[in-house]
């Protein structure tokens, strides 16, 4: 079977956690076995956020470890750096280019890496690096969508993913998740997955379960 | 029925499925999950609680098990140090109903405190261990547990550690079992329940002795420790406990697919490390001539395996922690596996070709780390330091590093106003923060270590801002002595301290940052909860009350939102001589806005803001930002924003109002507005006297 160890890492409050979840409910539904480990720092907003998925294989630890991880997605810039020693060689990078900074930062204290220094970074560790940016999101009453399900749908264009179960698949999970807001967390992973279908219109296979999708 | 659940829910569903009356813990990441999943079941037929404190929940637990129940305590591991003084009593008397001790370790310390491993609090106490190495094991081992204990008629531990119990896997669930209705057990024993008398405890410590060789047939008779004799003799041999044993066949694939030697092997995957599987393991001796231990944290099946090959006159080689080829701190994973097995391969190459049946292999067993183990060539990017590993390094190997991300207060939370109004008091006394101790306590008062705030020297153990307050003062400190304390921490361990520096007339400060929630481990309900979430027919303990009924000088109450009446509090104890107590009291910040209650809505004025960053200076709050023309701070670039006229911006939904930004702004910038209770959006409001399941933080 298809196997992919997935690391996520983000700040709390960014739905890091949340993507996990969706993640591993997807593959529970597809009979993919899988395994999600969360590690939060102390605050429930703003501390360095990671977890460890491993998916399509059973009768394994929890742990990635460093070089193990076949898909590196960060959610915040300057922690993406955190990321890197834990991708595979020829594993792939994606980077959600939100910028929060440190108070630290913001008083001049510490400083914060640009853009090119983490790209640099990425690509010198021989990862395949995708970079999305906050801005891609379109928007819903005026709000941008969900960032974190925005980068779910990044994830699920990339093929390592794709192998392991059906977009499909996880909008229906995504739209159980939230029932009174699943347009618009539809819409924000479809906009991640950079696809844009009518409505009614399935995606990938398992043609026989049908969305039941209004317009986000 | 296979439903998706994390390790902690997995002990607590195994418990249900084995007819569990009574549970009872105290919150500590990362067991927290397991009596906070029962908490959001209905079971009308058994009792959980959260307890003052870990020896109270074992108390009760072992109570209930004396009766004839089956009990579960749950702790972290260092909630095992406070019951200790109880359990190492009842292990002496034994029980009658199943007695569960749930502790989870943190190797590699996700969670803050030392890297204690509960397998040597069971073999100091001569109690069974089982070490489930996946949420499914959890499960059946749960369940397990009960059985062994009712066996053998002792307590038994039950232990995961941190990768385990809050990974989320999918396992095969079955229908919980009512607990049985046995009616309660009434016996008048007090050779068995009291220790009165050298007899009494003898007697006891001798059947203690027999219960743990009576659980260590057992458990070879449930065959919980796999052996895998390869058929032929000699090569390597490899005992594996807990976690590990997750690692394990993946570690040998990666060693088996990078080419090394398909040497014979023997497998020894350990369940239970105490009772040391003795039998399984001289079958391994007699099999191999090099054994590789693999466990996390303490070297404790490794010593045990050391000691029996002794004694039997097994002379291989034993490559583990004391020969220093594993690291004694940390937590494992796959690469740890995949290095010591490539070192053990290189020992055994070294050690000759393989023994024949009956020969003695000619190495030397080694016991501690005075050999220099020779080690074939690592592949590429194994490195051979085990705790270069561990910590997420920062990368520089292009000079770029993360932005250190420091943990502070919550936006909105009272204890920002308690900190500032402290550091005011102190500066107002003519004194400065380096010369004016301030004792920490665990919860999330520790934050008060951080910036901005920088104030907290220690952080010990639960209550030991008091004790160590005192320490410092007969010392002879010429400076005022402070002592900070959370609601639930002294209500758990903080009053006999205070108890004590009154008795003793020790003068120093107590302030008690009362925010009305067990928050850092994800809000449980304490003794001080406001009443409407204490459990049915519940009662709320008054800590005004409580802290007045001991008698101290004086005890002021004071609202943490307002700065200056907490420094004002705070200034007149540091002048007056003798035991003052600060009280500020106000909700945890997320607990309100989950209910809708924000103090009031604070706005930015452009126009007036000269970015002087003084509030983000003092205040350190993650809801301020600073908005510039075209670059952004934390958020991104809000639709109508005029670029060049930078100004500091609030998140609007992370701010609660506490206002204690605008009472720092000097040009009128940051205004508050008093608001009408609103609900937020996304914010629901928990339910009584539960805790939150899957929103654990750390102690």
């Amino acid at each position: 079977m298809t196997t992919c160890d997935l690391l996520l890492i983000g700040v709390g409050g960014q739905g890091v956690l949340t993507i996990g979840d969706l993640l591993l409910r997807a593959a529970f539904a597809a009979d993919v076995p899988a395994s999600f480990c969360p590690t939060k720092g102390m605050a429930q907003r703003g501390g360095f956020v990671k977890v460890e998925l491993r998916i399509g294989a059973d009768g394994v630890g929890p742990r990635i470890g460093e070089g193990g991880a076949d898909i590196v997605a960060a959610m915040e810039r300057s922690e993406a750096l955190k990321g890197i020693a834990f991708v595979k060689p020829d594993g792939s990078f994606l980077l959600y280019d939100h910028v929060w900074e440190p108070t630290g930062v913001q008083l001049g204290a510490d400083t914060y890496p640009s853009l090119k220094d983490v790209s640099d970074a990425i690509e010198a560790s021989g990862a395949r690096l995708t970079v999305r940016h906050p801005a891609e999101r379109p928007e819903i009453d005026g709000r941008p969508v969900s960032a974190n399900v925005f980068l779910l749908g990044a994830l699920m264009a990339l093929p390592k993913m794709a192998a392991l179960f059906a977009a499909a698949d996880v909008e229906r999970i995504i739209a159980a998740r939230w029932p009174k807001s699943a347009d618009a967390n539809v819409s924000a992973f479809r906009a991640g997955l950079s696809v844009r279908l009518a409505s009614g219109e399935s995606l990938g296979r398992s043609p026989d379960r049908e969305l039941p999708l209004g317009r986000g | 029925m296979k439903r998706i659940t994390t390790g902690n829910e997995a002990v607590a569903l195994g418990t249900l499925r084995a007819g569990v009356k009574v549970v009872t813990g105290y919150p500590g990441t990362p067991s927290t999950g397991c009596l906070g999943h029962l908490l959001t079941l209905d079971l009308p037929d058994r009792h959980v609680e959260w307890s003052t404190n870990e020896k109270v929940a074992f108390e009760i637990a072992a109570g209930a098990a004396w009766a004839g129940r089956r009990a579960m305590c749950t702790m972290k591991m260092s909630g095992v140090n406070v019951a200790y003084d109880a359990l190492i009593s009842v292990a002496y008397s034994g029980t009658n109903g199943g007695l569960v001790i749930y502790v989870a370790d943190d190797p590699g310390v996700s969670a803050g405190m030392p890297e204690q491993d509960t397998r040597g609090f069971a073999l100091m106490s001569d109690l069974p261990i089982l070490e489930p190495s996946s949420p499914a094991e959890a499960y059946d081992l749960a369940q397990q547990a009960f059985e062994l204990s009712e066996a053998v008629g002792s307590p038994v531990f039950l232990r995961l550690t941190t990768a385990i119990a809050l990974s989320h896997a999918a396992i095969e669930v079955e229908e919980p079992v009512p607990p049985a209705d046995a009616g309660v057990l009434l016996e008048k024993d007090i050779a068995k329940y009291t220790k009165a008398g050298s007899k009494i405890c003898l007697d006891q410590h001798r059947d203690l002795i027999e219960r743990l060789d009576e659980a260590a047939e057992w458990i070879h008779k449930r065959g919980l420790n796999r052996l895998d004799l390869s058929d032929e003799p000699g090569g390597l041999g490899i005992v594996c406990s807990g976690a590990v044993n997750a690692y394990l066949a993946e570690g040998l694939r990666a060693t088996r697919s990078e080419g090394l030697p398909r040497d014979p092997m023997s497998i020894l995957r350990a369940t239970t490390v105490v009772p040391f599987p003795a039998v399984e393991a001289r079958q391994l001796l007699d099999r191999c001539r090099l054994i590789l231990v693999l466990e996390e944290l303490e070297p404790i099946a490794e010593r045990q395996l050391a000691a029996l090959a002794q004694r039997v006159g097994w002379t291989g080689r034993i490559v583990g922690k004391l020969d220093g080829t594993l690291a004694r701190t940390g937590e494992y994973a796959t690469r740890d596996v995949v290095r010591a097995l490539h070192e053990a391969l290189a020992g055994l190459s070294s050690c000759g070709g393989p023994v024949r049946v009956g020969e003695r292999p000619q190495a030397v067993l080694l016991l501690d780390d005075s050999e220099d183990i020779a080690v074939q060539a690592l592949p590429d990017g194994l490195s051979r330091a085990p705790e270069a590993q561990k910590a997420i390094p920062a990368n520089d190997a292009e000079g770029v590093a993360p932005a250190p991300r420091p943990i502070t207060v919550c936006a909105g939370c009272p204890h920002r106003g308690t900190y500032l109004g402290i550091e005011a008091a102190i500066r107002e006394a003519g004194l400065s923060e380096d010369e004016v101790m301030v004792t920490g306590d665990i919860g999330c008062t520790i934050l008060g270590m951080n910036p901005p705030f920088d104030l907290l020297w220690t952080e010990v153990s639960m209550g030991s801002s008091l004790g160590l307050a005192q320490g410092y003062v007969h010392a002879g400190i010429e400076t005022p002595v402070i002592a900070t304390i959370g609601d639930s921490t002294f209500f758990h361990g903080g009053i006999p301290g205070l108890v004590n520096a009154i008795q003793h007339s020790t003068p120093l400060t107590l302030v008690i940052l009362d925010n009305g929630w067990t928050s850092m481990t994800g809000m449980q309900v304490n003794p001080g909860t406001d009443a409407a979430f204490q459990p049915k027919g519940g009662r709320r303990i008054d800590l005004v009350r409580v802290v007045e009924g001991l008698g101290p000088d004086s005890v002021a109450v004071v609202d943490p939102y307002d700065v200056g009446a907490v420094t004002e509090a705070v200034g007149a104890a540091l002048s007056a001589p003798g035991i003052h107590v600060v009280i500020a009291q106000r909700e945890c910040a997320i607990q309100a806005r989950r209910r809708g209650l924000v103090a009031a809505v604070v706005t930015v004025d452009p126009e007036k803001c000269i970015l002087c960053l003084k509030c983000l200076r003092v205040t350190g709050c993650p809801a301020l930002s600073i908005r510039e023309g075209e670059s952004t701070g934390r958020g991104e670039l809000p639709s109508g924003s005029s670029p060049g006229n930078g100004s500091i911006e609030i998140d609007e939904e992370t701010c609660t109002g506490c206002g204690i930004c605008a009472a720092v702004c000097p040009t009128g910038a940051l205004v508050r507005t008093p608001a009408e209770p609103r609900a937020l959006p996304g914010e629901k409001r928990p339910p009584a006297g539960s805790s939150r399941p899957g929103k654990e933080r750390t102690v």
